[in-house]
């Protein structure tokens, strides 16, 4: 009963404002709904809001603009706004047509409720993606909802100078990551870096890539999907692994952000640091010469490799006013041109989808390029390999296990009847 | 002496109380003069190993920072305006005349604000869109003003109803109507409620962040306490520029406090005494 006197309120509130204060509705009568109707003007909605990705994306779409193509109004907003209002966005009765977001099943769980455009035809001039590509940007219907642009990876990052000093050198198998380990802990410094506090999805890196070192990728996207369960052995398998490297995590990292991490690992306060690529753009940049990353350890050399490899993109909105022009769109965005141009003026460590773009030349960035293009299997990372509502779940046990680690069995089950209610609802 | 030494040690007591209040505050300052390779490379709690004033600059260009304070000021002026002038109204009614169930209608405004308004989001912005203002300020606008009301009418009743009924007596048998006498009379003595409440409100409205991204979605409407979220990367922020940014919009509401400081702290009072 309250709520509907409150929006009865609201409604009278809104009527009389809207009488009584025209002089306002001058500023901002232009473009209401965010989308240009019959003008064949596009609305694209992004949440890359950082300074240098906003640059990038503000250039991008001046370039299109200017290809005759087609006019692209592109509306910036804070990403985690973003986050938060794209179901907004999408359920609404106007909604803007083209939208920045991730790949694979948070774009699928969009498609289901058939918020989504299909983009199929954008795919005919495509070929040269990769499968994984296509199948990251297909919906459980068959049909082709998201085209990819850009890419990232993640790595155990160090210090070259500081390894040199320490004596160590990038480890390959497990057996020779816990002797590096050891070998710093030696020196007094806390071998692995880490940021948990306000940023405790930073330790699901952890989770999956131990998982998909013991398990595989086949058996983490099930998990993750929904189609296997977090008290199974081979889970616990994971953990019992994370257990022999525990005491080299850097006991500080709980109380501090990832940011700050990059901070200590670049102070050289911590030896390592498992983190993707977009750490590099809260460091000085006087650091990133200095800077190398080696693949997560092999565990188990019979599961096929997999890396994590979160891919970013577009889809647009199933209500796109102008669904030919947002094809052209997303078929322009898709071109080696449009991501190189993007990924140049961007912070840089983005690789372009399109296997003919070309990515930043820095031999860092070459070196994570191969390691993707050579893994056999890829993942996305946790909340976009399962959801965001997964994620809190995650963060919860992953947290406690490594405040508790000798009550996994407890937390697993825990863990279990928190995701199956995700799963349900 | 003894009384020195209460004197002294109360100053020390409440100095240091107040540091701790004032503490994050100089914290963000300082913070706003550190160029970003000092904080990437010390952390945030260091001590500044440098001083610059181009993260001003940068979170005026970047966050577009002049047109999110126009468009803060576009819409808060408005809505302190609008919705002070009809809560008084409302409360001169309620408060001066016997209006049938007064005590009910009062209790029911009051309701709505226990209300979190959490749980209105989604009604809200639905409703802005059915009725096509979604997106534009006049929705924000109205809002505030439909949230503030219920708050604004029960504290200028509690004040209206204090004074005395004397003096609405004699502007009857001057010949007043209720029109007059509240313009004349009742609105004129209301003052320092309307200051204080407006000192209030002006924060609340300025500083809101809840609401503008519940109804607009373009950029280029966000008033100012988004567009300083807008500054936050994806996954990188730059705190310098970011406490630039929060100085910057900090300054409007600074100074319409300095303004009704001497109203506000007298408008404390309001109400609580019967």
């Amino acid at each position: 009963m309250a709520p509907d006197r409150r929006t009865f309120l609201k409604g009278l509130g809104a009527l009389g404002a809207a009488a009584l204060v025209p002089g306002c509705a001058t500023s901002t009568t232009s473009s209401g709904g965010g989308g240009g109707s019959a003008t064949g003007e596009i609305a694209l909605q992004s949440n890359l809001s950082a300074e240098q990705a906003k640059a990038a994306m503000e250039k991008l779409v001046e370039a299109y603009n200017k290809t005759g193509g087609g006019t692209v109004k592109l509306n910036t907003v804070a990403s985690e706004i973003f986050r938060t209002q794209l179901p907004t966005y999408l359920t609404s009765a106007n909604p803007p047509d083209v939208y920045t977001w991730y790949a694979g099943s948070v774009a699928n769980s969009y498609a289901e409720k058939d918020l989504l455009l299909d983009v199929t035809s954008v795919w005919d001039s495509m070929g040269n993606y990769p499968k994984s590509m296509q199948t990251l940007s297909t919906s459980a219907a068959g049909a082709k909802i998201f085209v990819p642009t850009s890419y990232y990876w993640w790595g155990m990052f160090y210090r070259k100078s500081n390894f040199a000093k320490w004596g160590v050198t990038p480890p390959k198998t497990w057996a020779e990551f816990v002797q590096v380990c050891e070998k710093i802990q030696a020196q007094g410094i806390p071998p692995i870096g880490i940021g948990l506090g306000d940023t405790p999805w930073v330790a699901s890196a952890w989770f999956d890539y131990l998982n998909i070192r013991i398990n595989g990728a086949p058996f983490h996207r099930d998990l993750l999907a929904g189609k296997g369960d977090f008290t199974d052995p081979k889970v616990k398998a994971v953990f019992t692994k994370w257990r022999e490297v525990l005491p080299y995590f850097d006991p500080k990292g709980k109380s501090f952000p990832f940011q700050e991490a990059t901070s200590a690992l670049l102070g050289g306060k911590t030896g390592m640091f498992l983190i993707g690529t977009f750490f590099a753009d809260s460091a000085p940049k006087d650091a990133l010469d200095d800077i190398d990353f080696f693949q997560f350890p092999i565990i188990d050399p019979k599961v096929p490799v997999a890396e994590e490899a979160p891919t970013d993109g577009y889809f647009a909105s199933k209500k796109a006013k102008d669904p030919e022009a947002v094809k052209k769109f997303l078929t322009y965005l898709a071109t080696p041109e449009a991501q190189e141009l993007y990924v140049q003026n961007s912070s840089g460590t983005a690789i372009p989808a399109n296997p003919d773009g070309k990515a930043a030349d820095t031999p860092l960035v070459a070196k994570g390029k191969a390691m993707v293009n050579s893994a056999a299997e890829l993942t996305q990372f946790f909340n976009r390999d399962s959801s965001d509502a997964l994620q809190p779940t995650a963060d919860a046990a992953l947290t406690k296990f490594l405040d508790k680690p000798d009550q996994i069995d407890q937390i697993l089950e825990d863990w279990q009847a928190a995701a199956s209610k995700v799963f349900q609802a | 002496m003894s009384n020195r030494l209460k004197t002294g040690g109360y100053h020390l007591a409440m100095g240091l109380v107040s540091f701790l209040w004032v503490a994050p505050i100089l914290w963000v300052v300082v913070i706003s003069f550190r160029s970003f390779d000092d904080v990437a490379a010390n952390g945030l709690g260091s001590l500044p190993h440098s001083f610059t004033f181009s993260t001003y600059v940068q979170a005026w260009q970047d966050a577009d920072e002049f047109r999110a304070l126009v468009n803060s000021l576009l819409v808060t002026i408005p809505a302190v305006l609008l919705s002070l002038g009809l809560a008084s109204i409302a409360a001169y009614g309620l408060a001066r005349y016997n209006i049938p169930f007064r005590r009910t209608v009062l209790l029911l405004m009051l309701m709505g604000n226990l209300l979190p308004p959490q749980i209105l989001l989604i009604p809200i912005s639905r409703f802005v869109e059915l009725i096509g203002y979604y997106d534009t300020l006049i929705a924000l606008i109205a809002v505030h003003v439909g949230f503030g009301l219920g708050f604004y009418t029960f504290v200028l009743h509690g004040f209206m109803r204090d004074l005395p009924k004397e003096i609405q007596e004699a502007a009857t048998i001057d010949g007043a109507g209720p029109g007059k006498i509240f313009a004349s009379v009742i609105l004129p003595l209301t003052r320092p409620a309307l200051a204080a409440l407006g000192a209030l409100s002006f924060t609340w409205i300025f500083n809101d962040l809840l609401w503008s991204i519940t109804v607009i979605r373009s950029g280029d409407k966000m008033p100012v306490t988004p567009a300083l979220l807008g500054l936050q990367g994806l996954f990188v922020s730059s705190w310098n520029v970011i406490a630039a940014g929060t100085v910057i919009a900090a300054v409007p509401t600074v100074a319409v406090f300095l303004k009704f400081q001497k109203h506000f702290v007298g408008g404390l009072a309001i109400g609580a005494v019967k």
